[in-house]
């Protein structure tokens, strides 16, 4: 027995040995493949930050359903008849209209990208950015770039869906909110003004120059400009709810805004990563999902605008009978504006008459329709952000409104030009000489009585060519102009209205109950295409 | 063993493929309505398809049994076995073909055994065994929706359009030959055909186990065992494809190990004629390790050659997994007169899943079982009891989760824009650095009983099993930033019946039938979660609008789905253009199946055998995404009302339908409930002097199964589909059931 009891011991010795061993379970427990926040660089998530906010890197999820099926259609700049895009046939299709939003996904990066859409695409790592850099002195730059970043993705999303997660949005990992709760669009707007006025006024010209910022390179001074015509941009949105808060803002930012077309702020796009680095809309646009690139067509309202202006930017945005090369990339058409023809919105390939396309008084073929030009679906691309023209147009309705901060008359005139001169940022080949912009003004002047109708819709047609139709969405929105007539079919879900907001996600009533449904019951007129916004009364 | 197709739908056949009640004047009409059957009424005359060719405008039923083939495996195995002084030695080998019912779809799997038992030196036995597994799959079946999936792009044909029609897979080109102008709905021959979805696996499992017992029952054990593998997975969406026109390859490389290591040390105490004591303790070590490599490659720069050298972008990602399990525990077991036993155990395990730089987490967890058993057959002597015994047991267990999921995670995507790197998080659920390894319990009692000549027996058991602080990713809104974020959650809460009787009604020598029933019944509750939470979504269907989620007082895994909106007065509610408004999310019963029960009848005549098996299950729910594309596509039956007419605001019937389906998603919420006539067998033994004794026996039985279904409720799908094993009531695209036929001969040397 005592034998036993000795072996046992033995036993038990050798047992507590091994427990010994737990010191190495954190390094086991720690991913070699992975970096922490005490070795990684913070300004490669910007890059991610403002690649992400041109579009999803899973083949252009949020691009092609919210920004073509549905904006581009809805907004009469882009039109086509393939069956599921739905936009112009105001037809709601939930699994679309959630797209922006976004989804989440079980694989992370590198191998897959955490999720589709804005929330984890753009609000996940801009929120993680600002929280890693927010007490980093060597990053007092990058932080205040990534303040101006989230404001910049933030006004998009509410913009779409209205009240929505914001103060809370992105911090599960932080603040361990996994259920942010719905923020009202007014308070998001009151927030999103301070931010940007706060973090503009932060930016130091002596302080770093962030290596990850493809849209300026560092340069805080562009940033500074960046910040003031955001600020105005998200002001003038509050024309129609609260003029007082939009005047204020403008105010503040006009004088600081974008000086030229070199503070455009864009992303390049680089064929060479595949999906995760190509150019959101041409990817889809040169046909790498279906027929898009046969059947998505300028659309006849806008081309009809252009035509009846001589307006010398048709040349270099459209084309007939596009052709690709074998690796699909554009290679070009037929230039001459006096054959472009745009296709009108609504139409289908039913057979039906009046409805299919083919009936249409006029049609001749699918391939003699308009279709935007090689430079602009160039699979490395540039995708605009944020342009000088904005803001100079914005600028000219601030002033024509309140009468501040300049003339309207020049601040359209220069808005105008250049919209019509940034066009050589796409392509040299859809470059156009500040001669040719400067004659084509003279002739189209500013005319105060009609100034509001006259700015806008050249913002439209602008925004238009930047393939930015969200922003020609929300500005027709809060603008009214131009007005623009619905598309008559028979088929729709809104009464033959032209939407005006994107309904919440459905699996937001699963994932997230109880903020879904307060939100969702208050939206109003509906949580449908046809309830608005809170700035959208 | 030959396989074939059961066809699960009931779709509709009165109109065919088209849209807005018109047949297709045109070809791209034709294509554009690709999917749809909202065309007009079949009536047999010429139409024009997606591909400019006019054909009959007739029902295609039977496209399921034209696309898949007749399946089979046909398994070889053979033995070889000695036994000699001191030890024996094994070998066996096995070959096994399996051809799917899915085209061009297959496994072959070739498997060797070789243990050996040996006793080298008084006192020591060694035990050895190596299993070497090597297994091809060719092209396994896709599930869910549509791209390069042909399960669920047959099933959904529209009812006018032949499969065979698309049977040429290509264009003259080389691109898809597609049927419509959803680019994601792959034409199932080129799904099946071009799509490359290969894995290979290398395996060898080994193990060694040394004993040495001294004379007086003390004894020392060492184990070291190995699971060890290399998978090599090797997929393609080819050069042509409707949606990834330049093609697109994914390369990928694993290699998984799993070490473990154990010592014990006992011994078998004789403490009186009658009872035996027989303690031990023991310690032991486990590592996983997973090194995974995966290169995926887009747009070939040679058209049709597919190898990652070959893709223009070239991505590559790490993914490894390393886990740590160290153990101690002790057993002690008390046998009396061979009638009365006790067992009791305690058990300390530390795992390197909790553990963080800079924590000084609590990494382990002890956890205790005791069981006893009573054969009262033993003491009652009855000449009516043939055996008895009643038994009880207390077990916990202990247990954590995979590493990496307690620090914050940053990697780079593999291609970079323009030169400059981009980063990211690469968590995709909130990670926990405070997480706590979690503790199930079970408390089973249950008696064993044969009675009158054994010719009944009866086997019952209950239990009750708990599961505390369980570590999952629960799942968040995305407006997180996350999918989901790994937590301790809650309790749940599963007990039951389960109950085997079986009968002998009849046994003569010649003679004799075995019927045999066995049962269960079991009831699960969610009785907490983590704090604040009072549902845990757990699957999302295809559909976007049907889940499972865990909720607080419900039993597990409940099916939701969206309601009507109903007015004050309880009337549906309609929008602006005439649909039902979506409502509340609501759940509509657990995918558990609450009721199992199965059948089995033998009989035996002299040489021959005869078996059949009835089975089922009762009270489960499935979420069918299936009918959510029936609404859709216009297949399912329902869609048949008002067809030609208009809806509301002037709605045709395919936007109506569609708009009814998105948002009144409880309409596919079905009963899973069914009963099977699972199998039958028939067999008969060759007697040896057949083969003049040099076989010593032989035996020849035949298989049949999944022969018919007595009763199900579900209308387009198997009551029994799923995606995936843990995504219990969500279905979609998934292989159709088969019926099989088998012959099973083995020879006795």
């Amino acid at each position: 027995m005592k034998k036993i009891f000795y072996e046992a011991c033995v036993s038990m010795l050798m047992a507590a040995l091994l427990t010994g061993c737990t010191k190495k379970f954190a390094d086991i427990n720690t991913n070699p493949a992975g970096y922490s926040q005490a070795n990684f660089q913070p300004n490669y998530i910007l890059t991610t930050v403002q690649q992400a906010y041109t579009g999803s890197t899973d083949f252009s999820y949020d691009t092609w359903r919210a920004n073509l099926i549905y904006c581009s259609t809805m907004m009469q700049g882009f039109s086509t008849v393939i069956g599921y895009w739905v936009g112009d046939k105001y037809i709601l299709n939930p699994n679309y209209t959630a797209a922006y939003w976004g989804f989440g996904s079980s694989q992370g990066p590198p191998l897959g990208n955490g999720g589709d859409g804005a929330y984890p695409e753009q609000v996940k790592p801009v929120v993680d950015l600002i929280a890693f850099t927010k007490n980093m002195p060597q990053y007092k730059n990058l932080y205040q770039i990534a303040r101006l970043m989230r404001a910049l993705i933030m006004e998009r999303i509410t913009d779409l869906y209205g009240d929505c997660p914001y103060s809370q949005a992105g911090l599960g990992y932080y603040d361990k909110t996994f259920f942010p709760q719905y923020d009202k669009q007014q308070d998001i707007y009151t927030d999103l003004l301070k931010e940007i006025e706060d973090a503009t006024g932060k930016l130091d010209p002596n302080g770093d120059q962030p290596s990850g910022d493809v849209f300026y390179n560092g340069n805080t001074a562009q940033w500074q400009r960046f910040g003031y015509t955001l600020m105005l941009r998200v002001a003038m949105r509050l024309v129609k709810v609260d003029p007082t808060t939009a005047q204020t803002y403008a105010q503040k930012a006009a004088g600081k805004t974008f000086a030229n077309n070199g503070d455009n702020a864009f992303v390049r796009a680089d064929n060479t990563g595949g999906r995760v680095t190509i150019n959101r809309n041409s990817q889809i646009l040169d046909g790498d999902g279906g027929s898009e690139n046969i059947y998505t067509k300028w659309s006849k309202t806008f081309i009809d605008m252009l035509k009846a202006e001589s307006d010398p930017r048709l040349a270099k945005i459209a084309i007939t009978h596009p052709t690709w090369d074998a690796s699909k990339n554009p290679t070009g058409g037929n230039a001459d504006t006096a054959v472009q023809k745009g296709m009108p919105n609504g139409h289908d390939l039913s057979g039906i008459a009046g409805q299919d396309i083919s009936t249409v008084p006029g049609y001749t073929s699918i391939a003699d329709y308009s279709s935007p030009s090689q430079y602009l679906t160039k699979r490395d691309g540039v995708t605009f952000i944020l342009t000088y023209a904005e803001s100079e147009l914005l600028l000219a309705e601030a002033a024509q409104r309140w009468g501040i901060g300049g003339t309207a008359a020049q601040h359209y005139h220069d808005g105008v030009k250049a919209a019509i001169t940034y066009l050589g940022q796409y392509d040299p080949g859809a470059a156009i000489s500040d001669g040719d912009a400067e004659t084509w003004l003279t002739a189209h002047p500013y005319n105060a009585a009609d100034g509001l109708n006259q700015i806008n819709t050249q913002y439209w047609m602008h925004t238009n060519t930047m393939l930015d139709f969200y922003e020609s969405w929300s500005n027709w929105r809060r603008s009214g102009f131009p007005a623009l007539v619905p598309v008559v079919f028979p088929n729709n879900n809104t009464n033959g209205t032209i939407p005006r907001r994107f309904p919440y996600p459905v699996g937001e009533a699963n994932t997230n109950p109880v903020n879904y449904k307060a939100a969702h019951d208050a939206v109003p007129g509906g949580d449908n295409l046809t309830g608005r916004v809170w700035w959208d009364k | 063993m030959a396989e074939h197709v059961v066809n699960p739908t009931d779709w509709q056949y009165v109109y065919g493929q088209g849209g807005n009640s018109t047949k297709p004047g045109n070809q791209t009409t034709a294509f554009d309505n690709g999917q749809y059957s909202y065309g007009d009424k079949l009536d047999g005359s010429q139409v024009v398809q997606f591909d400019g060719v006019a054909r009959p405008y007739i029902a295609q039923k039977n496209n399921l049994n034209r696309f898949y083939r007749t399946g089979g495996t046909f398994t070889n195995t053979m033995a070889l076995n000695r036994i000699f002084e001191g030890g024996a030695v094994r070998l066996a080998a096995s070959d096994l073909t399996n051809q799917s019912i899915v085209p061009n779809s297959g496994l072959n799997r070739q498997s060797f055994n070789l243990t050996a038992m040996f006793s080298p030196y008084k006192h020591l036995t060694i035990d050895a065994r190596a299993d070497y597994i090597l297994e091809q799959a060719k092209n396994r079946p896709f599930l869910s929706d549509g791209p390069g999936n042909s399960n669920f792009n047959v099933m959904f044909l529209p009812t006018s359009l032949d499969v065979n029609t698309l049977k040429k897979a290509t264009n003259p080109d080389g691109s898809e030959f597609s049927y419509s102008n959803n680019a994601y709905a792959t034409n199932p021959w080129f799904a099946a055909e071009k799509f490359i979805n290969n894995t290979n696996r290398d395996r060898l499992i080994s193990s060694i186990n040394a004993r040495y017992t001294f004379d007086n029952g003390l004894f020392l054990q060492g184990r070291v065992g190995r699971d060890a593998y290399t998978d090599r997975y090797f997929a393609v969406v080819p050069t042509g494809t409707a949606y990834r026109p330049l093609g697109s390859i994914t390369d990928q490389s694993t290699r998984f190990t799993d070490i473990n290591v154990d010592g014990l040390a006992g011994i078998v105490i004789k403490a009186s004629a009658d009872l035996t004591i027989t303690p031990n303790v023991g310690a032991s070590y486990r590592r996983t390790k997973t090194d995974q490599t995966t290169n995926t490659g887009s747009t070939f720069a040679v058209p049709y050659v597919y190898n990652i050298g070959n893709a223009i972008n070239k991505s590559v990602g790490l993914n490894p997994s390393d886990l740590e399990v160290q153990s101690v525990y002790g057993n002690i077991e008390l046998a009396y007169a061979g009638y009365l036993y006790l067992n009791g155990s305690l058990r300390n395990d530390w795992f390197s899943s909790l553990a963080t730089y800079g924590k000084s987490n609590k990494l382990d967890v002890l956890y205790p079982s005791v069981s006893g058993s009573f054969v009262f057959s033993q003491m009652l002597h009855q000449s009516w009891l043939n055996f008895g015994k009643i038994r009880a047991g207390y077990a916990e267990v202990g247990q954590a989760t995979s590493p990496y999921q307690t620090l914050l995670s940053y990697a780079l995507y593999s291609p970079t824009l323009n030169g400059r790197p981009l980063g990211s998080i690469s968590n995709t659920s909130v990670p926990n650095d405070a997480l706590q390894a979690s503790k199930a319990s079970e408390v089973e009692v249950g008696t064993e009983m044969k009675l009158f000549n054994s010719r009944v027996s009866v086997d019952v058991s209950w239990y009750l099993k708990k599961s505390h602080n369980e570590i999952v990713s629960a799942p968040a809104s995305i407006s997180s930033g996350y999918t989901g974020a790994v937590l301790n959650v809650g309790e749940l809460q599963n007990k039951g019946v389960e109950a085997l009787v079986s009968v002998i009604p009849f046994r003569t020598r010649e003679f004799s039938w075995t019927s045999s029933v066995n049962g269960s019944v079991n009831s699960n509750k969610v009785v907490a979660l983590a704090a604040g939470q009072s549902s845990l979504s757990i699957g999302t269907s295809r559909s976007g609008n049907g889940f499972t989620q865990n909720i607080v007082g419900y039993a597990a895994a409940q099916v939701v789905a969206f309601d009507y909106k109903y007015d004050a007065g309880g009337k549906i509610v309609l929008d602006g253009s005439g649909v039902p408004v979506q409502g509340d999310l609501k759940p509509f019963g657990s995918a558990y199946a609450k009721w199992i029960a199965g059948w089995n009848n033998e009989f035996t005549y002299k040489r021959f055998n005869l078996s059949f098996l009835i089975d089922g299950k009762w009270g489960g729910k499935i979420f069918s995404a299936t009918d959510f594309y029936g609404y859709l596509f216009g297949l399912h039956k329902a869609t048949l009302a008002g067809r030609t007419g208009s809806f509301g605001t002037g709605l045709n019937a395919q936007t109506y339908y569609s708009s009814v389906a998105n948002n009144i998603s409880k309409l596919f919420v079905q009963d899973a409930s069914f009963i099977k006539f699972r199998q039958i067998v028939v067999g008969y033994s060759f007697p040896a002097k057949l083969f003049g004794n040099v076989v010593k026996g032989a035996t020849l039985s035949l298989v049949a199964r999944n022969l018919f279904t007595l009763m199900k409720k579900t209308d387009n799908i198997d009551p029994e589909a799923n995606y995936t094993a843990n995504a219990q009531g969500l279905e979609l695209g998934g292989v159709p059931p088969t019926r099989t036929f088998g012959a099973n001969l083995s020879f006795k040397l």
